[in-house]
C-alpha cells in the first residue's frame, strides 16, 4: 500500500517540474500544475487500486473472510450440520472458550504441547547450532555431503520418516533397543509407553527439523567477521571464549529468527503424533492442534474454532516473549 | 471521521448478523414420523445418473454398472471413485453446496449425519428391508426411516490356530466366556504361545472388539434418543475384556501391525477380526496354512446369544437427484441376489442380501459360512450423528481399562457422562 501512494505523488512532482521549466510561465504553470496534479493523482490512484485489486480480492476472500467467519464461529455453537444455514446458530459468547479451559483432554493436550515446545525447541536449536559450527569450522572434507545429509530429513515425507522411526523404535526388533541391549539396558516399548512416547516424538521432530535451522545458522556464522576472531585470538581468547563473546552475540538476530519460527512450528505440532501414535497411549502425545483437528472432524466447528484461537493467542504470547528476551539491546 | 463511520457500519453489520442468528425450533427433531419414500416407477428408467463410491468399490463398480446399462436402454451410469480419506469432507461439502450425486456408497456411521442434513431420500417401500441381514439393515435406518440399503457387509469372528489349539487339548473353540478365556490361557501355557489372544488394548476402533462382547451379554448401547453405556451388561463385558489383560493372556501394549505375523508364527494364536484377514494370513502363512487355522463365533456368557459387529457400506439416493427412478432402480438392481453374488466374485465383498448366501460361490466355503451365520445376529452401533465422537471417548476409556487397570464401571460412567454432554445430535 505504501508504494502505491508514494510513487504517483513523486511522479506528478516530476511532471510539474517539467512544466514549469519556463520561468515566465511559472505562476500560471504552478496553478495549472496544481490542477493536473489532482487529476493525475486521482487517475493514478485509480490505476493503483486496479493493480492492487487482484491481491485485495484474494486477500479478502481467502484470508480476511475466513478470519471473520472463524471468529464468528468460535462465538457460536456451529456444528457440521449447520453448514447449509451458517447463520442459523445460537450465539454462545465465550462458552466455547471456557469449555475448552475446563476440558480435561484439551488441558492434557496443552500440557503435551508445552512439553514438546519447551524440550523440543532448545534441543532442535542446539543440534542445529552444533551441526552448523561443525560444518563451518570442523568438517573440511565432504562438507556438502554432510550438509545434504543433515538437510535430507527436512525434505523427506513425514510418512516415510514415520515408517522408518517405527522400525527403529520397535520394542523387540528395533535398532534402538538392540543397541542399548548390547550395554545391558532393557529398552522400553518407546511408542507404547506413556513416559517414553513423547520423548520419542521430540527426538524424531528435532531430527527432522534441525536441518532448516542449521542452514540458517550456517549463513549467520559465515557473516561473523573473521577479523574479530583474529583480534580476540591475539588478545589471548581461546575458542570457547571467542564463541561465547563473539559468535553468540553476533548470531543473536539469527537465533531469534530460528527460535521464533521453530517455536511457532512446534506449538502447532500435529504430524508426529498423527502418524506415529494417534495421540496415544492414553492421550500422552495428543497435541493441541491434533485435538482441534479431531473436534473439527467431529463437526464441532464452533468449539474447534475457539480452540484454534486459543492456540493462536499462545503463539502470539510466546513469540512476544522471545522477541523481548532475544532482541538486540542497543 | 471516516474510521468512525466505518466502525459504525461494522458494528451495525455485526449486530445484524448476530440478531439473524439462532436456531429454528422446528426442523428435524426426534419426533419426526417414520417415512417411506414415494413409489418409484420402473417405466422411466433412462438417462444419466452420477454415482460416487469409495476405495476398491469405486474402482470396480464401473464394470458392474456396465451390466446395468446393458439391461436398460438409454441409461448411463457415471461412477466417480473417491478416496476414503477425503470422502467424508467431499460429501459434506457437496451437501452444503447442493452438488450431490444421484446415488452414493455411504459409510454406515455417516447415515445419521447425512440424514440429519436432510440430504438423503427415504427408501421406497418396494425395497424389501427383510431381505437384508437385520443388523445391517438397521445401519440404514435413522429415526425410524430407512434412508438407504446395505450394499455389502462384514463382521468379526475369532480366528484361531487349530494346530496350537490341539496341542493345548482343544478340538473346537468353547462357546462360553469362561471356556474361551481358559482356552486362550491354555494355548499360552501348553501350546507354547507367547500370548493367548491378540485383543486391541483400547485406542481407535477398539469398540469394535468390546461392544460385540457387550451385545452377547444382552446390552443395548442406545435407546430411542440416548446412549446407555453404564448398564451392568456393558460393565460385565468390559470386566471380561479387562481380565484378558490383567491375567496376562493378552498383551496390553502390542507393537503395531504385528497381528498377522504373530498369528502365522504362532506367537499369538488367536485374534478377532473381519473376513479380509483370511487372505492376509493365508498369504503370509504360505501354502497349507488354510488348514492350520479356523474361525469361530464370538463367545457368549451364560444365557446370551452370540453377536458381533456388522460393518460394511450402504447405498443411498440423495434428495437432490433429478433422476430418482433410475437412481433407485440402480440401487435395487445392486441388491438383487444375482448382482450381489457377481459383486462378491469381483471384490470379495460379502453380500448384504441373505438369499445371496445360498449361492454355491458362498455356500461351498465353510469359513465364509461361519461369517454368514454370525451376520444373522451381528449388530450395528446406533445411527446417531454423534456416534464417532462418543465412541472416541469410549476408545480412550477402554485404553485406560486395558493398560492402566481402570475400574470398568468408572470408565463406563465417564463414557456415559461424555456421551450425555455430547448428546445424540439428532
Amino acid at each position: 500500500m505504501a508504494s502505491a501512494t508514494t510513487t504517483p505523488r513523486r511522479r506528478s512532482t516530476d511532471r510539474r517540474r517539467g512544466e514549469t521549466g519556463d520561468p515566465e510561465q511559472k505562476g500560471r504553470g504552478l496553478r495549472r500544475g496544481g490542477k493536473s496534479h489532482t487529476v493525475g493523482r486521482r487517475r493514478e490512484e485509480r490505476a493503483a487500486w486496479i493493480l492492487a485489486l487482484p491481491f485485495l480480492v484474494l486477500f479478502l476472500t481467502f484470508t480476511a473472510w475466513p478470519v471473520i467467519q472463524s471468529t464468528f464461529m468460535s462465538l457460536t455453537d456451529t456444528q457440521a450440520r449447520d453448514l447449509r444455514t451458517p447463520f442459523a446458530v445460537d450465539f454462545v459468547g465465550l462458552d466455547n472458550f471456557s469449555q475448552a479451559l475446563a476440558d480435561p483432554i484439551f488441558r492434557q493436550a496443552a500440557f503435551n504441547t508445552a512439553y514438546f515446545v519447551l524440550v523440543g525447541v532448545p534441543l532442535t536449536l542446539t543440534m542445529a547450532l552444533a551441526a552448523a559450527l561443525a560444518l563451518d569450522k570442523g568438517i573440511g572434507k565432504f562438507r556438502s555431503f554432510f550438509r545434504l545429509g543433515f538437510y535430507t530429513p527436512v525434505v523427506t515425507s513425514i510418512v516415510a520418516v514415520a515408517v522408518v522411526w517405527r522400525f527403529l523404535l520397535h520394542p523387540d526388533a528395533g535398532l534402538v533397543n538392540t543397541v542399548i541391549g548390547w550395554v545391558g539396558v532393557d529398552g522400553p516399548n518407546w511408542l507404547g509407553s506413556t513416559t517414553w512416547a513423547m520423548p520419542s516424538l521430540i527426538a524424531m521432530a528435532s531430527w527432522r527439523n534441525f536441518g532448516t535451522a542449521m542452514i540458517i545458522f550456517l549463513a549467520g556464522l559465515q557473516s561473523v567477521p573473521w577479523s574479530l576472531h583474529e583480534a580476540a585470538a591475539i588478545d589471548g581468547a581461546n575458542a570457547v571464549q571467542r564463541f561465547r563473546h563473539i559468535t553468540l552475540p553476533l548470531l543473536k538476530p539469527t537465533i531469534l529468527f530460528v527460535s521464533v519460527t521453530t517455536a511457532i512450528g512446534y506449538l502447532q505440532f500435529f504430524e508426529e503424533p498423527f502418524v506415529m501414535t494417534d495421540g496415544g497411549p492414553l492421550n500422552s502425545t495428543i497435541s493441541a492442534s491434533m485435538y482441534t483437528f479431531q473436534q473439527f472432524s467431529f463437526g464441532n466447528y464452533g468449539y474447534a474454532a475457539a480452540l484454534s484461537y486459543l492456540i493462536f493467542v499462545v503463539i502470539v504470547i510466546v513469540t512476544a516473549i522471545q522477541f523481548r528476551v532475544l532482541r538486540e539491546r542497543d | 471521521m471516516r474510521s468512525t463511520r466505518m466502525m459504525l457500519a461494522l458494528t451495525a453489520g455485526t449486530a445484524l448478523v448476530l440478531t439473524g442468528c439462532g436456531r429454528d425450533d422446528g426442523g428435524s427433531g426426534t419426533d419426526a414420523a417414520p417415512e417411506t419414500g414415494e413409489e418409484i416407477s420402473t417405466e422411466d428408467v433412462a438417462g444419466e445418473i452420477d454415482v460416487w463410491a469409495m476405495g476398491a468399490e469405486g474402482e470396480k463398480l464401473p464394470d458392474l454398472a456396465e451390466q446395468f446399462e446393458d439391461a436398460h436402454d438409454g441409461v448411463t451410469v457415471n461412477v466417480t471413485a473417491i478416496p476414503w480419506d477425503s470422502a467424508h469432507d467431499k460429501f459434506t461439502t457437496s451437501i452444503t453446496a447442493g452438488t450431490t450425486p444421484d446415488v452414493a456408497m455411504v459409510g454406515t456411521t455417516w447415515m445419521g449425519e447425512f440424514a440429519g442434513l436432510d440430504a438423503l431420500d427415504p427408501a421406497p417401500g418396494s425395497i424389501d428391508s427383510s431381505a437384508f441381514f437385520e443388523g445391517a439393515q438397521e445401519t440404514a435406518v435413522v429415526d425410524g426411516t430407512a434412508y438407504g440399503v446395505p450394499w455389502y457387509v462384514e463382521t468379526r469372528l475369532v480366528y484361531y490356530r487349530t494346530d496350537i489349539a490341539e496341542e493345548a487339548g482343544y478340538t473346537e473353540v468353547p462357546t462360553d466366556w469362561e471356556g474361551f478365556r481358559q482356552m486362550a490361557a491354555d494355548m499360552q501355557e501348553k501350546g507354547g504361545a507367547e500370548w493367548g489372544i491378540s485383543l486391541q488394548p483400547g485406542g481407535v476402533g477398539s469398540w469394535q472388539t468390546v461392544l460385540p462382547l457387550a451385545w452377547t451379554n444382552g446390552a443395548e448401547i442406545a435407546g430411542e434418543d440416548a446412549y446407555q453405556f453404564d448398564t451392568p451388561e456393558v460393565a460385565e463385558a468390559v470386566e471380561y475384556y479387562q481380565s484378558f489383560f490383567t491375567d496376562g493372556i493378552a498383551n496390553p501394549s502390542p507393537p503395531e501391525g504385528q497381528t498377522e505375523a504373530d498369528f502365522t508364527s504362532g506367537d499369538v494364536p488367536m485374534f478377532i477380526s473381519g473376513p479380509w484377514m483370511r487372505g492376509i494370513v493365508e498369504d503370509m502363512g504360505g501354502e497349507g496354512f488354510a488348514e492350520q487355522y479356523d474361525v469361530a463365533p464370538i463367545p457368549v456368557p451364560e444365557g446370551g446369544t452370540s453377536s458381533s459387529f456388522v460393518g460394511g457400506s450402504n447405498l443411498a439416493v440423495f434428495q437432490q437427484t433429478d433422476n430418482r427412478d433410475t437412481a433407485w432402480a440402480f440401487v435395487e438392481w445392486l441388491t438383487e441376489p444375482e448382482t450381489q453374488v457377481t459383486w462378491f466374485e469381483e471384490t470379495a465383498n460379502l453380500p448384504s442380501v441373505q438369499s445371496a448366501w445360498e449361492d454355491d460361490a458362498l455356500a461351498s466355503d465353510e469359513k465364509l459360512t461361519a461369517f454368514g451365520t454370525q451376520l444373522e445376529t451381528a449388530q450395528a452401533p446406533p445411527s446417531f450423528p454423534t456416534w464417532e465422537e462418543v465412541v472416541t471417548s469410549f476408545d480412550t476409556e477402554m485404553e485406560k481399562v486395558a493398560k492402566a487397570e481402570a475400574d470398568p464401571q468408572e470408565a463406563l460412567d465417564a463414557v456415559q457422562a461424555q456421551a450425555e454432554s455430547i448428546g445424540t445430535g439428532q
